[in-house]
Order: C-alpha cells, then structure tokens, then sequence
C-alpha cells in the first residue's frame, strides 16, 4: 500500500554508553491524524522525540520527513522544515516578557508575527499577560505558552510532549479543542502522554514503547486490551 | 641553531618531566575535586598553593623547621583555610552560573595576593635546604626535585587511596557523579562539598611546600599553577580523577620535552596552546570524562 | 517622559563634547580612560550580557588591537585613527578565527577555552619578536593627541551603547537572549544558534579591538603584559554585571561608578586598592549578580532599555 507517510522513523536505535534508549524503532505517521506514543517511565519516547528533531544524533537507522531524509541536520533545520516540538520539561524563556517568546520564532515582517502571536495568546487564554515575565508564569499558564509558541512556526508536524501536565481541567478542554482543531487543518500530531483518558480520546492510533522498543501499535481499543501493554505497565 | 640530541639528553628531560609531572597532578588533583564536586572553577587554587609556599618558608626561616616536615603544619592549615572559604562564601555561589564562582575565587584570589604582598613583600624568597643533585650516569638529578618528587607521589596516591577506597571517598566520587542523585541517597552533600574544598586546599597547600623548596617564591607565583592545573583537568577529563594523575605526569613531560625542541618562549606558549586545542578537539578530555 | 530624557542625554554628550574647552589635562585623561571602560564593559555585555556566554578572555581583542595599530604606526607609519579602526578589525578577525570553535563549546569550557586563548595570545605576541618587539614592547613616536583621542574613547563609547541599544530592542536581539534563556528551546523554535552566538561575538570584539589601538597611541608604549593581563578581563566584567548585565546602561554606570571609585583609591594605596577590588568583586557577585540595574528592572518591571 503505497501511502504518503509524513514521518518515517525506520529501525532507529539511540545508545547511551551501555544503556540502548531507543532500539530498533519503526514508526509511520500519515498526515493529517493524531498520534499517541505511550510506554512507562524511561521507555525512550523523549528520546524518540529527541532523535526525530535532530537534538539527539541516532546511532542507527534512518529517519524520513516528507519523503526526505533528515538524520543529522540540526535542530534549528528540522524545525525550519516544520517540524516543531515542545518539552517533557517546560522550556519557555523565563526573561523574556509573553508575547516576546513568541516574537522570536519566524521570519515574517514584525507586524505580522506580532498580530499572529496575539491572536495565539488569546487561543491559550493569555492574552492579558503577554507583558509579563513568562517566568513569572504557572507552571500551567507556561505548559500554554509553550504550546502557542510552537505553533509560531505553523509547523506541519508537531510533537508534544506531555502537554497535558499540570493544566487544569477548564483549561485542559480547551487545550484538546484546540487540538483537534489543528488536526482539522491538516496538521499532523504526535503526543506523548501519561494521561490514559487524554491519549486514548484523542489518538487515532497508538504506539507503545517499553525499554526503548515499540511493543504495540493499533487503534486505542486494541492497545487498551493488548496484553503486553498491560504487562509493560503493571509488571510481569 | 643546531643542537645534537643525545640519548642522554632526552633521558635527563623525561626524568624532570615526570618530576614536574607529579607535582602538577597532585596540585591538579585538588582543583579536579573542586570542579568535579561542585563544578566550580578555583581560580584562587594556585594562590593557595601560594600561602602554602610561605607557610613553609617562614617555618623555615624562623623557627629552622626541616620544609620537609612543615608539610605536616602546611596542609592543615590550608585545608581549615579550604574550609573557611567554602563554608563562607564558595558554597553561596555552587549552585549560580560559572561566571558567579570564576568571579568569586577571583575576588579571593586577588585579595589574598594582595595582602601577601602586604605582608610579605614582593621580594623573593627562596628555602635553602637542599642544594646539589645526585648523579646517576649522565644524568643529574637535582636532590631538591626528587625528594619533592617522592613526597609529592605519597600524597597523591594517599589522596587517591582516600577517593577510591573511604567511605567519605566514595561519597565525595558520587556527588561528582551527581549531586542529587548523592542526596536523594543520604549524603549530606554541604558537608562533602566541605571536605572537598578543604582537602582540596590541602593538597595545593603541600604543593606551595614542595615547590618552596625548588624554586623561588613570591605573591604571584600561583597563577601559572592554577593555569596548569586547568590544563591537567582538561586533559584528564572533568570529574575523572585517576585523569587527573595522568594529566599531571603529561603536562610535565611534554612541557621538558618541549624545551628541548623550542625556544624557552614557545615551550611556556605550549601549555596554554595545549589547553585550547585539547578544549577544541576534545572537551571531554584525552581520557574522557562527562561532558557536562 | 521619554523626550525629556532624550533631551537631557543629547545635552549630556554636549557637555561632554565641549568639556576639553574648559578641562585640566588629568581631566581629559580622566575621562578618556573612564570612555574607554565603558567602551570595554558594554562590548562584553554585548556577548555575556546577552547570550549568556561568558566570554573571560575579552581582553585578548584589546590586546590584538594594540598590537596591530602600534604596528601599523610604528612599522609602517600610518596615523593613529585608521591604525586604530585596523585594531578593531584585528579584534574581529582573531574573534572569527577563535569564535566557531570556541562557541561550540559549553558553559565551563567556553570560559576556560577564552582563558586559555588570552595567555596564548600574549604569549605569541612575545614570540614573533621581529614583529612586536617582544618582551620588550613598542614604543610609540611621541604624540600628544589626548584631547583627539578622548573623542576617540567617547565615540567608541557612544557607538557601542547606540549598537546595544539597537540589538535589545530588535528581535536579533531577543533572539539573542533566547540563546542565553535556554539554547535547546531557542535551536526548537528555529533560531541558528550557532549563527547568532558568533555574530554576537564578532560584533563585541570589535570595539575592544578599536579601543586598544586608541590606548596604545595614548599610552605611546605597550608590551604583552600591559595589553593582555586577566585583570583588565575581570574588571571589565565587573563593571558590566555591578551596573546590571542586559541592559543598555549598566554597564555604562557600573564602569562610571567602579572607575571613579579606583581613581579614588588607587592613587593612595596600590595594595589596598586591590585587596578592596577583591573585596568588591566577592560582594557583587554574592549580593548583587544582577546588578543595579538588573535589580530595579525585576522590579519595577523596567524595560530592558534603562
């Protein structure tokens, strides 16, 4: 079946010393869908994340964006390419004001990256603190910016990590709304998640790490009766 | 200029590069446990070493103490001072950007050279006590050197029997390893980041001792130390001690051989060129240690 | 408000303009040495301040700069402004050369890499003796020039705080401190961090260079010693981060403040002057890293333009 996959992760392995992070790991992403990636603690899904946006050079394997091989750019390349990701742990710019993380992220004349990044702070509901120290932030109100800052980019696949951590519930709606909403648009989604009701809700398909393997793949409903799964996280 | 080479010649310069050596990787070896533990940069590390030079000088000059001995009175003293200063002021600033405890030690450093000069003057002053070399062959062993050599290779491997095999050793290797994994495991990591400091001090104490009998001493004698000592640790790699030892006997061997070879100019330039090229080419140390 | 304070910093620099009118010599010495510190301390603030890279050998661009115009002057008879603007152009070449290996290294290893290039530099200035003169220096044809070159000092003054003010208040300028916030979100979101830190770089070595040159037309001798010691890196720094690094006029108070305070001290007690240095570096470091103005900013909620 010949399908136009957005991402292409192939038989990718990331070492640490003696420790393999990531072992032989195959995934594919078709555009335009939502994707879970969930395992224990210490399965390697932020490494996988890592290696997909170049922070991590892979040890082995090969990694396909759009048809095109992007081992070994760096990060800044893979996000220009439109791959954009936010982290496990929150990494806003704790001294810039806001509204200047966003500012910083395109390239487009400033009018325009300034109306695009307020209509984005009203998205996440933080418009009236855009002059303020985003270190100075909740920690939810920062998981949001983080969120608004990497849709600056308009990236065509996004990788989150964890966005669901420490946002209330009221929020947290909103926050899958606007999800769903970017899937809508065409965009492609890759969360990870330790929040059971989150993923299976919103992921059309699952993959499932343990010690650095994908141990399972399928819809929410297998992934939720398959065995293996169970045993990953409940022990043998 | 044209010079033969003998075999001798080249012998006589590995001899006083691993004379030299040890004494760089004992002096070394305190600042790698200050960098290793705390990821602090003792640029006040060969200004230690300084006061330990004197304390043994003044011993001598006064009270006619063998300089050999005074290591016992030296290396106390330094390590209380190792542990005023930590306790005061370096442990405020473990856990702020380098730039926070470069400019602290610097501080430090600047006003203790400062007040040595004070009450010291910027005279020379040198330990008259053991003139003349012994002769094996061809070779001339200055007796200063190699009784320094012999002391300076005791204590460094005490220190290293101390990291390796104590409890408080093996405490101090895992707060290098990480210091929060070190305190979610019960060690009072203030406390080692003391001792680390003190015997820190201590050993760049015993080093100003040795050397005080070598060569002349004066205020702002450590700073070439503290130099060397940066050069040891990156060769040898952050937070790998036996690296350091390594390092040590490295820089002293190459730094003789090097005089061979060059101008007495070029072969001072050659240490700091070393520390550039090593950081350039490979941070983490000829031997490897972490990266971060 | 701010036309006011626009107003009076205009009328400022006029008054500084025409102070060698009305001003004893040690009064323009006074001022061309106070210019050239805070050309020094912002140029650092332009690559520490901003993109948290602390650069400890700054001093070697000062250095470098010195030594290409004493050279330009003594060897090939040029005059000392376009020997001067050479230096600041040495500066940028040797920051080029050393700045894309250098900046790919982290934190502690950045610092002592910068160290360590200091000494290297002095020392190779020592060496190639046919050029330089070796330990012994050069020395300059006499020339009593302060009055040209207190214009000299301020205008290397005023650009560099007019460039820092442009780069903070621009988006090179936030990218910049994205760089020092947090340099994996920053290369996430899109941003060269490679690119940027060494035009940050670049840019600050510039100035040093340019100013060295001055100071070694004024002084009329320099050597290895006198243009490359550690202490003109820390004091520099010092200044920058008392006033408040990141911002537009820290440094410029901080070099104000520390300069007025050494002429005050220095001239008495040699000893006890560097013993209070050491002294005030341990408590600015430990009570006030960021400054005055870096303190008023948090806050007050200040612009990062003060």
């Amino acid at each position: 079946m010949m399908e136009n996959f957005i991402l292409e992760v192939r038989e990718v392995t990331k070492r640490f010393g003696g420790v393999i992070a990531v072992d032989r790991c195959s995934i594919e992403l078709a555009p335009g869908k939502i994707y879970g990636l969930i395992g224990p603690n210490g399965s390697g899904k932020t490494t996988l994340f890592n290696c997909i946006t170049g922070l991590e050079p892979r040890d082995d394997g090969e990694i396909r964006y759009k048809g095109a091989c992007i081992d070994g750019l760096k990060p800044h390349q893979v996000a220009r390419r439109g791959i954009g990701r936010t982290f496990q742990i929150i990494r806003v710019f704790p001294e810039l004001t806001a509204l200047e993380n966003l500012l910083v992220a395109t390239w487009q004349p400033l009018d325009v990256v300034h109306r695009r990044a307020l209509e984005l702070l009203q998205l996440v509901t933080l418009e009236r603190l855009q002059n303020e120290y985003a270190g100075n932030l909740s920690y939810g109100q920062q998981r949001l910016l983080e969120f608004a800052r990497v849709l600056m980019t308009d990236p065509e696949l996004i990788l989150l990590d964890e966005p669901a951590a420490g946002v209330n519930r009221t929020l947290l709606n909103e926050l899958l709304q606007a999800i769903r909403n970017l899937c809508a648009q065409g965009k492609t989604i890759f969360i990870v998640e330790h929040d059971m009701k989150v993923i299976m809700d919103l992921s059309e398909k699952i993959f499932v790490l343990d010690h650095g393997e994908k141990i399972a793949e399928g819809p929410p409903g297998a992934i939720q009766t398959n065995e293996q799964v169970m045993e990953a996280y409940f022990g043998r | 200029m044209t010079v033969t080479i003998t075999g001798s010649m080249v012998l006589q310069v590995v001899i006083s590069g691993l004379l030299a050596g040890a004494l760089y990787s004992m002096v070394a070896l305190g600042l790698a446990l200050i960098f290793g533990v705390m990821r602090v940069i003792n640029i006040a590390h060969g200004t230690i070493m300084m006061l330990g030079a004197y304390a043994t000088f003044w011993w001598f000059q006064l009270l006619g103490v063998n300089p050999y001995l005074s290591l016992l009175a030296s290396m106390p003293l330094m390590f209380l001072l190792g542990l005023l200063l930590q306790q005061t002021l370096v442990t405020r600033v473990v856990d702020a950007p380098e730039l926070s405890s470069l400019l602290l030690t610097f501080g430090i450093s600047i006003a203790l050279v400062n007040l040595a000069q004070l009450a010291f003057t910027s005279d020379l002053r040198s330990v008259e006590f053991l003139t003349g070399a012994f002769l094996l062959g061809p070779i001339a062993l200055s007796k200063a050197r190699l009784i320094s050599f012999a002391f300076a290779v005791a204590i460094t491997l005490l220190a290293f029997w101390f990291i390796q095999k104590t409890k408080l050793g093996k405490a101090i290797r895992a707060t290098s390893q990480s210091s929060e994994v070190a305190m979610i495991c019960g060690i009072n990591v203030h406390r080692i980041r003391l001792y680390a400091f003190g015997i820190a001090s201590a050993l760049a104490g015993a080093g100003g001792s040795l050397v005080a009998v070598i060569f002349a001493i004066q205020p702002e004698m450590g700073q070439v130390y503290t130099f060397k000592s940066f050069l040891v640790i990156v060769l040898g790699g952050a937070g790998n001690y036996p690296g350091a030892l390594v390092g040590g006997m490295l820089l002293g061997l190459v730094e003789q051989l090097s005089s061979l070879f060059l101008t007495t100019q070029l072969s001072e330039a050659v240490a700091y060129v070393l520390l550039v090229l090593v950081l350039l080419l490979r941070p983490t140390g000829l031997l490897g240690g972490r990266a971060k | 408000m701010r036309r006011a304070l626009f107003a009076a910093l205009v009328a400022g620099l006029g008054l500084l303009a025409l102070y060698p009118m009305v001003a004893t010599g040690y009064g323009i010495r006074f001022m061309l040495q106070l210019f050239m510190w805070v050309a020094l301390a912002q140029s650092w603030n332009l690559i520490s301040g901003l993109t948290g890279y602390v650069s400890f050998g700054h001093v070697a661009f000062f250095g470098t700069g010195a030594y290409a115009a004493a050279i330009l002057i003594t060897a090939h008879g040029w005059h000392w402004v376009p020997a001067s603007f050479t230096g600041g152009i040495a500066g940028v070449v040797l920051a080029l050369i050393i700045g894309y290996p250098c900046l790919r290294l982290k934190g502690p290893y950045f610092t002592i890499a910068m160290l360590g290039l200091n000494e290297v530099m002095r020392v190779l200035v020592s060496y190639f003796e046919g050029l330089t003169g070796g330990g012994l220096g050069i020395s300059l044809p006499i020339l009593y020039a302060s009055v040209e070159i207190y214009y000299g000092m301020g205008l290397a003054a005023v650009i560099v705080t007019v460039v820092t003010y442009l780069i903070i208040t621009s988006r090179f300028g936030l990218r910049l401190m994205t760089i020092r916030e947090d340099e994996i979100a920053a290369e996430a979101m899109g941003i060269d961090t490679s690119r940027y830190k060494l035009y940050a770089f670049l840019l600050s070595a510039f100035i040093p260079g340019v100013v060295g040159g001055l100071h070694a037309r004024d002084q009329g001798y320099i050597e290895p010693l006198s243009v490359f010691p550690l202490l003109t890196t820390i004091t520099m720094i010092v200044m920058a981060l008392f006033g408040g690094k990141g911002t537009v006029w820290g440094p410029v108070l901080g070099a104000v403040l520390l300069f007025v305070f050494q002429e005050l001290v220095w001239a008495q007690f040699l000893y006890l002057h560097q013993i209070l240095f050491g002294a005030i570096i341990v408590f600015v470091v430990l009570l006030m890293p960021r400054g005055i103005l870096g303190v008023l900013q948090q806050r007050y909620h200040l612009p990062r333009t003060i």
